[in-house]
């Protein structure tokens, strides 16, 4: 309880302060209806996060924390912990507006994309797969910028100056996507973890550039267009294993490699509708082939997307149409390249329907509801969310989620799904109810 | 005091009504929003709001307050009589600007009985007149009843009833008409106040005939000719 006690001691400090202040407080649990054997039937989660920001004039400073604490780190039994359990500084900034310029140094999000269901191009922060894998959230990360800003435009050098790990829960949480157990020859079945230390051959501390444009257009179909370059780290990250022997383990590692990249994220609106596009290519510069690894090759990814609105269907809702199309593939073929599934990328051919529904109500109660399928690997996940308020400060999200995981190949949701009693056995499907309740302030 | 009593164009009327409330350049205030159901429970949500005065139409942005929920999100909006506005939503949590589909004015701010399109400053070219106001005493008043027709396609309304002060050309009362031209809802506009030589509204009580609910819209702390340009309402402003 540590974590949150911290920050929950630093809350109310500030009520007698004079900064601007928001955050929560939360439970957050789920229940999974199916799940291979050995993992955890539910878990129930205490989260509060914090946001503090300061402004004087043109100088504006934010600080903003998150923890939580899941239930089973609270066990004697250390073989349940699964590691869910932290506190994490997601922003400490200070920003300096000048006429038309910005500069920016310390640590924070950045949100890139036009797509609603997963943004090919939102590459800057690394993801904490701690919080819910179903929707990771981001870590901040530390960088200085500046940006000028043009008359309906801007233009941002970005210097981000360490590569933060990618964290992940521990097994038995249900969202850990390596099996306990792996088989390895001439070793026999070893035990499999996950190590979130990353390895590469440059200084963690090696600067990533970007070089970003972007802005909107006035004509009568208008579009926001932003172009991003970008030299260093790639954030597609490959994986290292490490057999030994002796102690029968397999250790996970991602492994850093340097690249170019061009990214593009453009909204093009028509009438009702909002056209999307995102895409990049990315050049691979420094991930060489060697006897134990596969190289990471030259890739292009895409996503095409859809948002048709309808309004006043009943009363005062509206309904929001969602198509998105997503597109992952390599330059290089050959057995040498580690391919999509080593890399642990989820959506390769991919197209998802749903739709928003949104009761514009006072409670600003929403659904968001849809499927997407994966014709490449024939898998196939449904999700239901549902989004109200009580009382103005008590926030309440139900959902529901579906995956039929491939039975061909082995995608993080098959491995996810794969059964140690069983290992002949097609991958569970993953089945869970959610119930999130905050408390705003 | 004198009141006049000539007969007036319902078109003359308008651009008389929409002369008293321009030329205050541009506008900062507070806004809270008191919002009661058909029972009578009230929810509050209160608002940060900027507009700047354009001829070829207003740029607004807003900022909520409350809930604590969407604390920090923001709204851009950019007003065109000619064409479809642009507009931004900013989501903090996200840290996400949304480019939104404006097409539709007539859906519900914020869960209010006010639509967007209530909420945009009046605009004399985006409504069709013909004929004369009329004359009709309201409690003892004397006032013009004028009718507009919305020329948008995407308005939410058939036609508006407005009831103006003769005297001050400021608009008291609007009717509001559906789409199957029924009496949807009613504002009546109160608590006007000269802010350096410029009339500005100081209460809006939205009142829906159809389901019973009310809300009722107070600008606190108005300032106007704040010396605000177009770079305060550029896209930059949404992440400050």
């Amino acid at each position: 309880m540590r974590p949150l006690l911290g920050l929950a001691l630093l809350s109310s400090l500030l009520y007698s302060g004079e900064f601007e202040y928001k955050g929560y407080v939360g439970a957050d649990t789920q229940a999974y209806l199916s799940k291979p054997d050995g993992k955890h039937p539910g878990n129930l989660t205490l989260q509060q996060q914090l946001e503090l920001k300061y402004s004087e004039g043109d100088f504006e400073a934010a600080l903003n924390l998150y923890a939580q604490e899941d239930s089973y780190d609270l066990y004697r039994d250390k073989a349940v912990h699964n590691d869910r359990s932290f506190i994490r500084l997601d922003e400490l900034y200070g920003k300096y507006y000048f006429e038309n310029d910005m500069l920016f140094g310390g640590r924070n999000i950045r949100f890139w994309g036009a797509l609603e269901v997963n943004n090919i191009v939102d590459t800057f922060n690394t993801k904490d797969f701690r919080t819910d894998a179903l929707d990771p959230q981001k870590q901040g990360a530390w960088n200085v910028a500046y940006t000028h800003y043009f008359e309906n435009s801007e233009l941002s050098v970005i210097v981000k100056l360490y590569e933060e790990k990618q964290e992940m829960a521990a097994y038995p949480y249900v969202y850990y996507f390596f099996p306990k157990q792996i088989p390895v020859a001439g070793v026999g079945l070893t035990d499999a973890t996950y190590d979130a230390n990353r390895e590469s051959e440059e200084s963690l501390y090696r600067p990533t550039v970007y070089l970003s444009y972007s802005g909107s257009t006035e004509s009568d179909y208008p579009i926001d267009y932003a172009l991003v370059l970008q030299h260093g780290f790639d954030s597609q990250r490959a994986f290292s294993t490490v057999v030994d022997p002796l102690a029968r383990t397999t250790i996970f590692k991602e492994r850093l490699y340097l690249a170019n990249k061009v990214s593009t994220y453009n909204t093009m609106v028509v009438g009702s509708t909002l056209l999307k596009l995102e895409g990049l290519i990315t050049d691979v510069i420094d991930d060489n082939v060697t006897s134990v690894r596969k190289r990471v090759a030259d890739y292009y990814q895409f996503g095409l997307g859809v948002e048709h609105t309808l309004t006043g269907l009943i009363g005062d809702a509206d309904l929001g149409l969602l198509a998105e199309y997503y597109y992952y593939d390599t330059f290089d073929h050959s057995d040498a390249i580690a391919d999509d599934l080593a890399l642990f990328q989820i959506f390769q051919n991919d197209l998802f329907l749903g739709f928003r529904y949104t009761f514009n109500d006072v409670a600003d109660s929403s659904i968001l509801a849809g499927a997407i399928v994966d014709w490449q690997y024939h898998e196939q996940s449904y999700t239901f969310k549902y989004e109200t308020r009580f009382f103005d400060v008590l926030s309440v999200k139900a959902d529901y989620a579906y995956i039929n995981p491939s039975k061909t190949d082995p995608t993080a949701y098959a491995l996810m799904g794969f059964n140690a009693n069983d290992p002949l056995a097609d991958p569970s499907p993953h089945q869970r109810v959610g119930l999130n309740l905050s408390y705003h302030f | 005091m004198v009141v006049n009593v000539w007969a007036i164009s319902n078109y003359d009327l308008a651009k008389k009504s929409d002369a008293v409330m321009s030329g205050y350049e541009d506008a900062k205030a507070e806004m809270v929003m008191t919002l009661i159901n058909a029972n009578g429970q009230e929810r509050q949500r209160t608002m940060k709001s900027m507009v700047l005065e354009k001829k070829g139409g207003d740029k607004s942005l807003m900022e909520f307050l409350t809930p604590a929920d969407v604390k920090g999100t923001k709204f851009l909006s950019y007003e065109h009589a000619d064409k479809d506005d642009d507009q931004w939503l900013y989501l903090p949590a996200l840290k996400r600007v949304k480019r939104i589909a404006s097409k539709n004015k007539s859906g519900s701010f914020m869960g209010s009985e006010f639509s967007y399109e209530d909420l945009t400053a009046f605009n004399i070219d985006k409504y069709n007149y013909s004929g004369d106001a009329e004359e009709v005493t309201v409690d003892g008043k004397k006032m013009y009843k004028s009718v507009r027709v919305p020329k948008s396609k995407n308005s939410g309304y058939t036609k508006q009833v407005a009831w103006v002060a003769p005297d001050t050309y400021l608009t008291m009362k609007v009717d509001y008409y559906d789409r199957k031209k029924e009496l949807l809802k009613t504002a009546t506009f109160s608590d006007y106040k000269k802010i350096s030589g410029i009339w500005r509204i100081g209460k809006i009580e939205m009142v829906n005939h159809q389901n019973d609910k009310k809300t009722i819209l107070v600008w606190k702390n108005e300032t106007i000719k704040n010396g605000l340009t177009d770079k305060d309402f550029s896209k930059r402003v949404l992440k400050r």
